[in-house]
């Protein structure tokens, strides 16, 4: 008798331990299931776009959220360096230099592309390294008041920027020279990003143009808008949205063409929802979301085929086509900016910016 | 009987220890960092190296030294022009409105955050601002004036940042002025003025120091103010910090900036204790 109870014992409490068994692994299951995709991106429009046309489709096909974790450029690069054995997300959205940095620290994983059909068609433009891939395009170029310029100005060219009619006008940004580095350096004979040194002297001579350098998005915004600084090398994108905020800008790709800059996304090595990761970055190059990449946030799209409006493909640094691409765009090899980064700040810390 | 004094150790002795040992190590890795090698393009740095003080002889970095130390001394005697009648009037004067009317208009604003504030001045300095708006309105002005991005609007706003703690500094100097020496002086044929020069402000002078001293040390440190009204174009040592580590990666010369930043307060702050030793030999504490 009492072995059978206890053999009835046994019985029951192998019975009770696997059903907890079982309900403790549908619970990690469904925990698992909840526990999110965490994705480092820029705050502000940067990230509400991506949270609504790519973030909340990816919610709706996998069931998992999405967590963004924001913050500027490099502060983002340094944390990913300082959280490297034990990453806190699992993608990266960033420049495409920046992401070569990101590259070279060993931040990254390799990318399967197999697993990313919707590469196939975008921009060859956009396959930026083995690791990171663009997910859409602006130009970095002249923008002005034209209220506030000498009419006479018509900013056909990057050399217009040294007219001294400009004295004390313009702003640039002090976080990245490498556009007006790389268009000088174009107009003094240059053939490509090693041959900077040669745009020194004339990079010199915009000194007395040059009123204020703005370091963030919001302070290009803020100079521009108040016309302290009437003409900037300015991102497109907000070029874009200060004009739909009634402030009247020209925005211009001059002959030479525009700076190109490509935002792009990466899997950050270590990154246990890998799977995911590929999942997420598959819908953000899927032709509809690139399609809402133009009409919504005036960007241009990596895909060719997305279907943008007509009167935004016509605005200037809309790169649409694989023609406006060749012709109207200046792209510096990513991975040269990246090494050159560094001594080109130095430079133009040392020489623009300190006095 | 169970004993109910406070436990000195636990509460006080070592939470300090603990925080002299945190500032200690964030104190020995920024000097580490100023030893090493800069990579460019990379985040890591090299091997030790000793070239990274050699830099500090650049003209273009020491400019931006000898900057710093004229905006931070132009701002600290700003402050104590401005703040000295503000104090004296807080302390000594009999009505309850214009002390209110000090509080309010020197304290207050410290409670706002230091972007607010700054922004705030970017709106006033423009050239279409204010300022600019108001002369050329009242005919004083056909062009505006060049304030934005110059030393002049960054100590304009460095000033006004400061001023609550140069105010609540001399204040509490004041306010240990017996006023009966005051009062002895004026019933001896001494007038306003004589009394302020020849008893108030020697008798002030602990606070004058340290207040002069507090300002510069705090102003030499400035960041956001230099940052935003001076639009790249006056940039004192916390910004050219942030330019080298934070847009060039150059994390050990920015060390070196910090080091040398540091001990240049130490310094300073080493002259005050000096100058203070020397006040309260010859009385005046």
């Amino acid at each position: 008798m009492f072995r059978s109870i206890r053999r009835v014992s046994r019985g029951g409490a192998l019975g009770a331990s696997l059903a907890f068994a079982l309900v403790a692994g549908m619970l990690a299951t469904n925990a698992d299931a909840q526990d999110p995709l965490r994705i480092s991106i820029w705050g502000g429009s940067w990230k509400d776009f991506t949270a609504e046309n790519i973030g909340k489709r990816f919610t709706a096909e996998t069931g998992v959220p999405v967590e963004y974790i924001t913050g500027g450029t490099i502060d983002r690069l340094n944390k990913a360096k300082l959280s490297k054995a034990n990453p806190e997300t699992d993608l990266i959205f960033t420049t495409s230099h920046v992401g070569w940095l990101y590259a070279s620290d060993d931040l990254y994983e390799r990318l399967d592309m197999a697993k990313l059909p919707n590469a196939k068609t975008i921009f060859p433009e956009a396959i930026i390294s083995p690791y990171h891939i663009g997910t859409w395009s602006y130009v970095y170029t002249i923008a002005y008041r034209p209220d506030l310029v000498p009419a006479d100005i018509k900013f056909a060219s990057w050399n217009d920027l040294w007219n001294p009619k400009l004295k004390g006008t313009i702003g640039l940004p002090d976080f990245d020279p490498s556009h007006i580095i790389y268009a000088a350096a174009l107009l003094s004979g240059a053939k490509g990003a090693k041959d900077w040194t040669m745009g020194q002297k004339k990079l010199l001579e915009l000194k007395p143009n040059i009123k204020a350098f703005y370091s963030s998005d919001a302070t290009s915004q803020e100079k521009i808008g108040s016309g302290e600084t009437p003409v900037q090398v300015l991102l497109s994108g907000n070029a874009y949205h200060m004009m739909s905020q009634g402030v009247k800008i020209n925005l211009v790709v001059p002959k030479e063409g525009a700076i190109i800059g490509i935002d792009t996304v990466g899997i950050n090595k270590g990154s246990k929802k890998a799977d995911l990761a590929y999942k997420f970055i598959n819908i953000a190059l899927d032709p509809e979301t690139q399609t809402l990449v133009a009409n919504k946030q005036k960007m241009g799209p990596v895909s060719p085929q997305a279907k943008v409006d007509p009167a935004i493909a016509k605005l200037p640094g809309m790169f649409t086509t694989a023609q406006q691409w060749k012709e109207q765009a200046i792209v510096i090899d990513h991975k040269q900016r990246s090494e050159l980064l560094g001594e080109w700040r130095k430079w133009f810390t040392e020489n623009l910016i300190a006095r | 009987m169970q004993d109910r004094r406070p436990d000195y150790f636990a509460w006080f002795i070592l939470p300090s220890v603990f925080l002299a040992v945190a500032l200690t190590a964030s104190l020995a890795s920024l000097f580490q960092f100023s030893l090493r090698e800069h990579i460019p393009g990379s985040l890591q740095v090299g091997g030790f190296t000793l070239g990274n003080f050699g830099r500090m002889g650049s003209w273009v970095y020491l400019r931006v030294f000898t900057d710093s130390l004229a905006l931070s001394a132009c701002t600290a005697l700003a402050n104590l022009l401005l703040g000295y009648p503000l104090a004296y009037a807080l302390v000594r004067s009999k009505s309850s409105l214009l002390k209110s009317t000090i509080l309010i208009t020197t304290i207050v604003p410290m409670f706002t955050g230091d972007i607010v504030r700054t922004y705030s001045w970017l709106v006033v300095l423009g050239k279409n601002g204010f300022i600019n708006g108001t002369l050329k309105a009242a005919g004083i002005l056909d062009s505006p004036l060049e304030l934005l991005y110059t030393p002049l609007g960054v100590t304009i706003a460095l000033v006004q940042y400061s001023l609550p703690i140069m105010v609540i500094i001399l204040a509490a100097a004041i306010s240990h002025i017996d006023i009966a020496y005051e009062k002895a002086a004026a019933s001896l044929g001494a007038g306003p003025l004589n009394v302020l020069w020849n008893v108030t402000l020697p008798l002030s002078m602990p606070g004058i120091l340290s207040g002069t001293v507090t300002i510069f040390a705090w102003t030499l440190s400035a960041f956001a103010t230099p940052q935003l009204v001076g639009g790249g174009k006056v940039n004192m040592i916390s910004n050219m910090v942030y330019q080298l580590g934070f847009s060039n990666f150059d994390f050990p010369f920015a060390a070196v900036l910090s080091m040398v930043a540091l001990a240049l307060i130490f310094g300073v702050l080493g002259l005050m204790s000096l100058g203070m030793r020397r006040l309260e030999r010859v009385g005046l504490h």
